[in-house]
């Protein structure tokens, strides 16, 4: 009896470490939760035999956690977004990007690229944008809603659901008075505050994790939230609505990089030129409906021109942030 | 002898590993960042300063701390008006009666606290079972705003800490001598005096350890106030959170995790003064 158990073992143990070893090379990815459907990973794996350990997070801050916190060349690609780029490349964290390696980088759409981030696509390029919007239950609310401002209408009390982002909302309140959504100008931060305590009574809950799941119970009929959420809600509920404030809104890029020390270089480019073929975008966009900065046909409603003429970057704005974060805690 | 010491040496040494490695070490290291400043990447400048400390008492912080202790006061406040007269029921019941029932009372307790505090969503929710039913029985017109709010965020903590509270509680309601309440029964006692003048004197410490449990977490538990608070409210654990993810400040995380211990350290020694054993905390 012992020996069938310990012969057992063994087999077990024999047919765990085959699977493992069939790939002839190995790619470490780090990736937002919930961003690349898992039968696009199983392709990749299949076509090039290259097994892709798949690690995921769920914020920028996170994701700068665990690249300068782990040992180089553990992790080869990993998505950061727009503002994150920007500081992974003061810290020395990123290579450079040979552009030559990447024959399906033609796909990418010139609008998308030369970002303030990164000037010139050194470092990184595009993987999927999104931007902030409204979206309205019509089937409660049928006034004209086009500003941030009309959020402030007293009609609402209770009954908008916002992302708990302070960048993001203190930025809209920035826009809503007039300003640069990363105005640092303290005078101006007071008018944000005001404006945001004036619209207190009318918020019902901050959410980032799904602030669709309101709409879809009918807890709250207004919401400012990223697109891509925005259009999972309406594909749910058709009576909502999706408005573009007329004062402008965030956008946010998440884009492939190479970390600094990558042991896997040339799979790291296999993935990323991958990614960037136009049917394996299409099928990302397909079941996460962003933004593709690709030259293919967006599921996405939103037009590439009104995303970037009226959008807004997030940028790092240095030690200004304490003031950004007390804010925050005296609106809430 | 010698042979029974190296045994308890052997026994003692994972958990003074444990402790050192993954208690106080990052607790040193807490300490240690609390005194430096914050560059304008979310670095660390090893530079000595204070200002962390000063920092916290800016009227703004000082509010966050006075909603958090009036969040967590009321939460401890309910859990001991339910587990008063939940203990004094089960004193006359069997020995069986009241194992049962103080088992049932933990078993929600073996699942995940995010999961049941997400359950809770069911319940509250505009659309949810209490709302409807309450309407289906023509009691209100209007939903009510049970969560979203402050008080969503208490009765998700009075549920959630409810054991800490009833587990010391009800042990110290056991123990009362039956003869104590009998002699003040023939003496005339009424059942409030009876709670007031044996009762609760004999029972007070039990409710202190009890409190300092249920109050200690309930100005932490960040999950519960973005979860039915619906990110409205900001209580210390968030604040603490905050620092360390978006506003990128460790420094001024750590000053107010310092100081979050230092109060906890108070409230033990009012405990003690007043008569507490601290084996009594961590003995249940």
């Amino acid at each position: 009896m012992k020996k069938v158990i310990v012969l057992m073992i063994v087999i077990f143990l024999l047919s765990g470490c085959s699977s493992g070893s069939s790939y002839k090379g190995v790619v470490n990815v780090l990736n937002w939760t919930s961003y690349i459907p898992d039968n696009v990973i199983k392709d990749f794996e299949d076509e090039y035999n290259i097994k892709v350990n798949y690690g995921t997070y769920s914020s920028n801050e996170e994701l700068l956690a665990k690249i300068s916190s782990s040992k180089e060349g553990t992790y080869d690609v990993i998505f950061p977004s727009d503002y994150m780029v920007e500081l992974l490349i003061s810290k020395g964290l990123l290579q450079k990007i040979d552009k030559n390696k990447l024959s399906n980088s033609v796909n990418v759409d010139r609008t998308f690229l030369n970002q303030t981030y990164d000037m010139s696509n050194d470092y990184s390029l595009p993987f999927l944008s999104t931007i902030v919007v409204m979206a309205v239950n019509r089937n409660h609310l049928k006034d004209n809603i086009s500003s941030y401002n009309d959020l402030l209408n007293e009609k609402y009390k209770n009954n908008i659901v916002l992302i708990d982002d302070q960048r993001i909302i203190i930025g809209m309140a920035l826009l809503a008075k007039g300003y640069d959504m990363n105005d640092t100008n303290i005078y101006h931060l007071d008018e944000a505050k005001e404006w945001l305590l004036d619209l207190k009574d009318n918020v019902k809950a901050y959410d980032s994790d799904s602030p669709k799941t309101f709409f879809i119970t009918e807890e709250a009929d207004i919401g400012i939230m990223w697109h891509a959420e925005a259009e999972i809600a309406k594909e749910e509920n058709p009576n909502i609505e999706i408005i573009y404030p007329s004062e402008g809104h965030a956008i946010s890029t998440d884009n492939y990089t190479i970390v600094k020390g990558a042991k896997n270089i040339n799979n790291a480019y296999l993935f990323i030129n991958y990614l960037m073929r136009k049917e394996v975008a299409l099928k990302i966009t397909e079941e996460y409906p962003y933004i593709s900065p690709l030259k293919i046909t967006q599921k996405s409603k939103v037009s590439v021109d009104h995303v970037f003429s009226k959008g807004f970057y997030v940028k790092n704005i240095g030690l200004d942030i304490k003031n950004y974060d007390k804010l925050w805690a005296d609106i809430k | 002898m010698k042979k029974n010491n190296l045994f308890k040496f052997i026994c003692l040494t994972p958990v003074i590993v444990y402790a050192i490695l993954l208690i106080l070490l990052p607790l040193v290291y807490i300490l240690f960042l609390s005194f430096c400043e914050s560059d304008s990447y979310g670095g660390i400048i090893y530079h000595f300063t204070l200002s962390n400390y000063f920092t916290i008492f800016d009227i703004t912080y000082v509010k966050i701390f006075l909603k958090s202790s009036l969040i967590a006061l009321s939460s401890t406040f309910l859990c001991i008006l339910i587990s008063y007269p939940f203990s004094i029921f089960l004193r006359d019941k069997s020995e069986k009666t009241r194992n049962l029932m103080i088992k049932l009372v933990m078993v929600p307790f073996l699942t995940n606290s995010l999961i049941r505090t997400y359950g809770w969503i069911v319940l509250l929710r505009k659309t949810g079972i209490i709302n409807s039913a309450l309407i289906n029985l023509n009691i209100i017109d209007h939903p009510l705003n049970l969560m979203y709010n402050n008080l969503g965020i208490v009765i998700g903590m009075t549920y959630t800490l409810l054991p800490f509270m009833i587990l010391p509680v009800s042990s110290a309601v056991f123990k009362i001598d039956q003869s104590l309440i009998e002699a003040a029964r023939d003496l005339g006692a009424g059942p409030i005096s009876i709670f007031r003048k044996i009762i609760v004197p004999e029972t007070i410490s039990g409710v202190f350890n009890g409190s300092l449990m249920v109050f200690i977490p309930a100005i932490g538990y960040f999950f519960i106030a973005d979860i039915l608070g619906g990110g409205k409210a900001m209580i210390i654990g968030n604040l603490i959170k905050n620092q360390f993810l978006t506003a990128r400040n460790w420094p001024l995380g750590s000053a107010i995790s310092i100081f979050l211990i230092i109060v906890t350290f108070g409230l033990v020694q009012i405990y003690k003064k007043l008569g507490g054993k601290l084996d009594d905390l961590g003995g249940m």
